[in-house]
């Protein structure tokens, strides 16, 4: 980012700017082709970003998590069984109803990260919309390449006996981490354990901890 | 189908010709840090937000698969690929799909 | 068909075909085993084409698991895997040491 100079920052600016004004322009021009034509409705469209946008933050995620916490005969059938396990908490899949859904566990000897090497599938109805850190090429490239380093760079440092275990998603499997409960939360019950489960704990690039800090990205 | 069958007999002569691959980067280096916003909005514009939904209905009409979606994301020239920003990426895949098949231009 | 069981040992094919396809290229001639074995699905190399679901051959879908070492070949005293989803056509047998 040229953030020294000030008129190469207001120029950054101004291109990203005028990208996006193109680029609203050009959306918008093919929705009423379509629309012109029948195929979708303008207003369906933004209907369905509304809806969209309220559901992710109903995302399912960190309550499966606190659930399999608690309960370990649930977690046992979500290890075994997510999908049925999403249908017991009443988890809404109804745009995902196709997909099958894998839980995959932290241990004190596996910590499991996901990805997509190929585009970057996500578990969007668990999860939310995906970060863009998750669908760069970066991320792509390297977690498979050196896992280790790249969690380094997230802040996890993983002891070296523990087997990192990546799933590179190539089909329409999706894959949730399953975290390690964080020590000193047995006071807590299941929906200040649901605040403790972040979306990046839910991928594998981070792990839960106790309390929450200023640098938690909440799955939101 | 010949797309599976002759694929043996190309790999068995040595005629496989090169494969467009640019989306394939598991492993590949030169891609830089990865970068990350905190607090990161779900869609950074409204345009975005209307590809990401326009895509889903489109699939859901039946004009097009997820498969052909990401193949037709795939079939970028790798400059564009590379330069292109995700949702951007998205909407070049829905108008080449949508041309292909006669439903526009 | 179902060609492997869950515990075999199995090899990625040499190399990918024309077209869309879900075995990654670094995953190309690797051995991995069998960890799951997820019932048939949907070829992508054909759907991509733009055939229907009816249509379509489905192959059986297995999760394998690659020791990330064979991978990239090259030794790692820190253990660790990787493991993708692939169709049945995309894997043949290999002989388990």
């Amino acid at each position: 980012m040229k953030g020294e100079q000030g008129h190469d920052h207001d120029h950054h600016d101004h291109e990203a700017h005028a990208e996006s004004a193109s680029m609203a322009s050009r959306v918008g021009a093919l929705i009423a082709n379509l629309e012109s034509k029948g195929i979708v409705s303008g207003a369906e469209l933004d209907a369905a970003v509304e809806a969209f946008l309220v559901g992710t933050q109903r995302a399912g995620g960190p309550a499966l998590v606190a659930r399999a916490w608690v309960d370990p005969a649930f977690r046992g059938r979500l290890l075994a069984d997510a999908n049925g396990a999403l249908a017991e908490l009443g988890i809404d899949m109804t745009h995902w109803a196709h997909v099958k859904v894998r839980a995959v566990e932290n241990t004190d000897r596996v910590h499991n990260v996901i990805v997509c090497t190929l585009c970057s599938c996500y578990p969007v109805a668990l999860l939310g919309p995906s970060p863009t850190w998750y669908k760069s090429l970066a991320y792509r490239s390297r977690v498979v390449r050196e896992p280790r380093a790249v969690l380094a760079e997230f802040g996890l440092a993983l002891d070296p006996n523990i087997e990192v275990r990546v799933w590179d998603s190539t089909a329409e499997l999706r894959y949730v981490v399953l975290p390690r409960r964080p020590d000193g939360t047995e006071a807590l019950g299941e929906a200040e354990l649901a605040l403790l489960v972040t979306r990046d704990a839910l991928i594998g690039t981070a792990v839960c901890r106790a309390e929450t800090g200023p640098l938690r990205e909440a799955v939101r | 189908m010949p797309a599976r069958r002759g694929w043996r007999r190309a790999l068995l002569e040595g005629s496989l010709p090169a494969m467009p691959s640019t989306h394939d980067v598991g492993g590949a280096s030169g891609f830089g840090p990865i970068v990350r916003e905190a607090g990161e909005p779900p869609f950074h514009h409204e345009w975005e937000a209307r590809v990401f939904v326009l895509n889903r209905r489109l699939m859901q009409l039946g004009f097009y698969n997820l498969d052909e979606f990401r193949f037709a994301i795939e079939r970028m020239p790798p400059e564009a690929y590379r330069a292109s920003s995700y949702y951007e990426k998205w909407f070049l895949a829905i108008e080449r799909l949508l041309s292909e098949k006669g439903i526009i231009r | 068909m179902q060609r492997f069981r869950a515990g075999d040992s199995v090899r990625t094919r040499a190399a990918n075909p024309e077209g869309h396809t879900r075995l990654p290229r670094y995953l190309c001639d690797r051995r991995g085993t069998i960890e799951a074995v997820h019932g048939l699905y949907p070829l992508p190399d054909e759907r991509a084409l733009g055939v229907g679901v009816a249509s379509c051959t489905k192959e059986m879908l297995y999760t394998v698991v690659f020791d990330s070492g064979e991978v990239w070949r090259e030794g790692t005293s820190e253990p660790a895997s990787i493991s993708a989803d692939l169709w049945d056509s995309y894997l043949e047998p290999e002989q388990a040491r």
